[in-house]
């Protein structure tokens, strides 16, 4: 049996981070739609890629362990339950679907204006893991508001 | 179908303390309260061996 204490910080805890993942996903988006709109001649520095790079990476660790990994087990077990699975699970089919068709809408547009191996990665990953993001924090939001 | 909002009132029992004796958080006892979310069979004999009762008790299907 957990303490009341535990299951009131976990649901602390997890309202915060369904609004910081909203808002990571926006951001994430902001930047990206900056990076595409802007000039292929200044779009490809090494900051720009590695701030990419760095960002994906945090967002898959952030999705893969829910976040708050230095927490207590006990709060984290809470904190990490089965709706939190079954919400990360629907968030990764969402994030594979969204892949899979960037990937075939990437494959077709490049038939017709060539684009390299690092654009075509770069838009698949973009909107793949976005949308694995915001359909995570969606659905976490949503879950807290009922009732 | 579920009475879970039902017999957690009758025991004087708020969500959170209904959540901290099977082990899950507030949302997911909300969740199920409110028919948004199924629970696994494990949670659901988890809930029902909280409440006193059995499974069919707590749960059952509309036909």
């Amino acid at each position: 049996m957990h303490d009341v204490h535990d299951v009131e910080e976990a649901e602390r805890m997890g309202r915060a981070r369904s609004r910081i993942f909203f808002v990571l996903a926006m951001v994430f988006f902001a930047g990206q739609s900056m990076y595409f709109t802007s000039s292929p001649a200044t779009r490809d520095s090494h900051a720009r890629i590695g701030a990419w790079l760095i960002l994906v990476i945090l967002i898959l660790l952030l999705l893969a362990t829910g976040g708050f990994v230095f927490r207590g087990r006990k709060v984290r077990d809470l904190l990490n339950d089965e709706t939190f699975r079954l919400n990360r699970l629907a968030a990764q089919a969402t994030g594979f679907w969204v892949t899979i068709i960037t990937a075939l809408v990437v494959y077709v547009e490049s038939i017709f204006e060539p684009m390299t191996f690092n654009e075509a990665i770069h838009i698949v990953v973009t909107l793949g893991v976005g949308a694995a993001l915001i359909s995570f924090a969606v659905r976490e939001r949503r879950a807290h508001r009922i009732g | 179908m579920n009475r879970l909002r039902e017999m957690r009132d009758s025991n004087g029992w708020t969500q959170a303390e209904l959540a901290a004796r099977v082990g899950v958080s507030r949302k997911t006892i909300n969740t199920v309260e409110n028919r948004v979310f199924t629970p696994s069979a494990t949670l659901a004999i988890k809930l029902a061996q909280a409440l006193g009762l059995s499974v069919e008790q707590l749960f059952w299907i509309e036909r």
